[in-house]
């Protein structure tokens, strides 16, 4: 026999709804302001933005990284590699339930340019929970006034929206460094890409000055 | 985060359900203003949005494939379940109680033959067709409310892929099963593929297959969609070998030429998202598991070497450059092929054979689009 049981109250669906969405707060603690001036980013890569950026200090990616945005994680990031170590992953997602999570896909010192790009590839599917992740034209790209690489991505998050981006990176004294910009396909990556640009063309890393 | 916070406030909520013994009849339509009503209303929603997926597999052969499948094991209940093929490298099926089904990628590139498929989508159906999830969804909501049941959703999804609202509609597991109901749907599953004329025993190999795999599994078993809401997969393996011996369990049909030729068109993509997931113990169970069953497959023996070529520990590039090899032996290696070829090459350094098969590469595909990327890493 079926119950009758009355109409379901919605909600409580209404509310977790929120709750979930909420995850990712725009509070301004979240967030810290980055000048249009020369930056030090983790006392290893110097850049200079000609736009006033966001600092997110609440991503919900970890690892050695520092994340920066004009208009929200969720329509553009600007990633900072700060020298990834050999057997370590580019990021992971903040763990949740560590003993349940597979192991992440780590950089290895002796990749060569076309296997970073597998790597990040790989990250990028792993991290954004999708299996729409891809990359491709890889090609040479200054650093700083030393060899480094550069190559474009594109990826659709399990919110269905497409995301187009680019990574330039080097690797040096076995770290990985790095700068990938992506941003929602129509209109908040192709808008600053230019800015990305000039970032990269702004780049020093100090740990040549370090070490040398 | 946030939401997996949620998810191990969630996961210790357990319940025992009261069997309701309503049996769904085909055409079935849940009465106006019932609780069911709105659970279907909400599924409807969810199908919806997973109409404009752009996860969902649209190839048209592999899509007719599975609808005559699915009309064949559910006979009368036919025009009620509507099956998608979801771009998704995990091991699930799933079915709603409004009829709509999904079927993940991963379960198809597991699956040896149409039979073993047919096991999982009947089990499915046992479940839809018991009405496991209204069952389900009062005991839950009657015994820790609706966002509980919610959260058991989160939890049966996996804690890899759980992750917002959105994701929640178009995973697979919004509902986690008690064991009584796997049981049943277990049980029914395997009368409805017998009957369709399968064979039976399928249904405790594609089980024991997922078994040896998550043994080399870096991660533990919750982690397995499938193993999540069925905890004890050593006794249903026995219960399921039991039962069908009880149906003569070697008889029937298998579908091994008609399931190859219906996923031709999506192999290669599968394989690829099987690779870029990188667990490399779990893949090469499952890559051997196919190569035996199909040595000649070019395919297989590219992704095989793919998954020594990229986990690169002691006697990988070696190992996958055997894979390669007999890959290229075959008449189907995929372009790529020559591509790691060069790659590993380049790794052990041998330059000279690096260039010979990179020109070899160009000369077979000049349109390869990857070309300039690797005459890059030359210099
Ligand atoms: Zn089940």
């Amino acid at each position: 026999m079926m119950s009758r049981i009355a109409l379901l109250n919605w909600t409580p669906l209404l509310v977790l709804a929120l709750l979930l969405a909420g995850c990712e707060t725009t509070g301004s603690r979240s967030f810290g302001l980055i000048e249009a001036q020369r930056q030090t980013i983790d006392n290893v890569i110097s850049v200079e933005p000609g736009l006033t950026w966001n600092k997110v200090r609440s991503s919900k990616f970890t690892g050695n990284i520092e994340v920066w945005t004009l208009d929200g994680p969720t329509l553009n990031t600007l990633m900072f590699f700060t020298g990834v170590p050999d057997g370590e992953p580019l990021f992971v997602r903040r763990a949740v339930n560590q003993k349940s999570v597979e192991q992440p896909p780590v950089f290895k010192s002796d990749m060569n340019p076309f296997e970073i790009q597998e790597l990040l590839e790989a990250t990028m599917a792993r991290n954004f929970q999708t299996t729409i992740a891809d990359s491709r034209g890889l090609r040479p790209q200054l650093i700083d006034q030393g060899r480094g690489f550069r190559f474009d991505t594109s990826l659709v998050g399990r919110d269905e929206v497409e995301r187009h981006g680019v990574f330039v990176g080097t690797i040096q004294r076995n770290k990985l460094y790095g700068a990938w910009f992506q941003g929602a396909k129509h209109h908040y990556f192709y808008r600053y890409l230019g800015e990305y640009d000039r970032i990269i063309e702004s780049a020093q890393l100090l740990i040549k000055a370090e070490s040398d | 985060m946030c939401s997996l916070a949620l998810w191990s406030l969630m996961r210790d909520v357990t319940a025992q359900f009261t069997m309701d013994d309503a049996v769904l009849h085909p055409g079935y339509r849940p009465e106006e203003g019932s609780d069911e009503e709105g659970l279907w209303r909400m599924m409807d929603r969810a199908e919806g949005n997973l109409q404009l997926s752009r996860f969902v597999v649209r190839d048209p052969q592999l899509n007719e494939f599975i609808s005559d499948m699915i009309c064949r094991l559910g006979k009368d209940y036919c025009p009620d379940i509507r099956a998608y093929v979801v771009r998704t490298p995990y091991f699930n099926a799933s079915m709603a109680p409004n009829g709509m089904m999904q079927i993940w990628t991963g379960l198809l590139l597991r699956c040896s033959d149409e039979a073993q498929l047919a096991a999982i989508v009947g089990h499915e159906m046992g479940h839809y067709i018991h009405r496991h999830s209204i069952q389900r969804f009062r005991d839950v909501r009657n015994k820790a409310g609706l966002s509980a049941f919610l959260g058991l959703g989160l939890a049966a999804a996996g804690a890899g892929w759980a992750g917002n609202i959105t994701d929640l509609a178009l995973t697979a597991s919004i509902f986690s099963f008690s064991r009584e109901q796997e049981r049943e749907a277990d049980s029914v599953g395997l009368e409805i593929m017998a009957r369709a004329g399968y064979t039976p025993v399928a249904a405790h190999e594609v089980w024991q297959q997922l078994l040896a795999e998550q043994e080399v599994s870096t991660a533990d078993r919750t982690q397995n969609v499938m193993f999540a809401s069925h905890p004890a997969p050593e006794e249903r393996l026995v219960t399921l070998r039991e039962q069908a011996e009880l149906l003569d369990g070697e008889r029937g049909e298998r579908g091994y030429e008609r399931f190859r030729e219906s996923l031709a068109g999506v192999r290669q993509q599968i394989v690829d998202d099987e690779l870029r997931l990188r667990q490399y113990g779990r893949s090469e169970v499952v890559f051997d598991r196919l190569i035996a069953q199909s040595p000649k497959d070019g395919l297989l023996w590219y992704a095989k070497g793919e998954v020594y070529r990229k986990r690169a520990e002691p006697g990988d590039l070696k190992r996958a450059l055997d894979a390669y090899q007999t890959a290229l032996d075959t008449d189907s290696a995929p372009p790529e092929t020559y591509r790691s070829i060069v790659l590993v090459e380049l790794k052990q350094g041998n330059k000279a054979k690096a260039r010979s098969t990179l020109d070899l590469y160009l000369e077979k595909y000049p349109e390869a689009a990857d070309a300039d990327s690797l005459q890059m890493l030359f210099y």
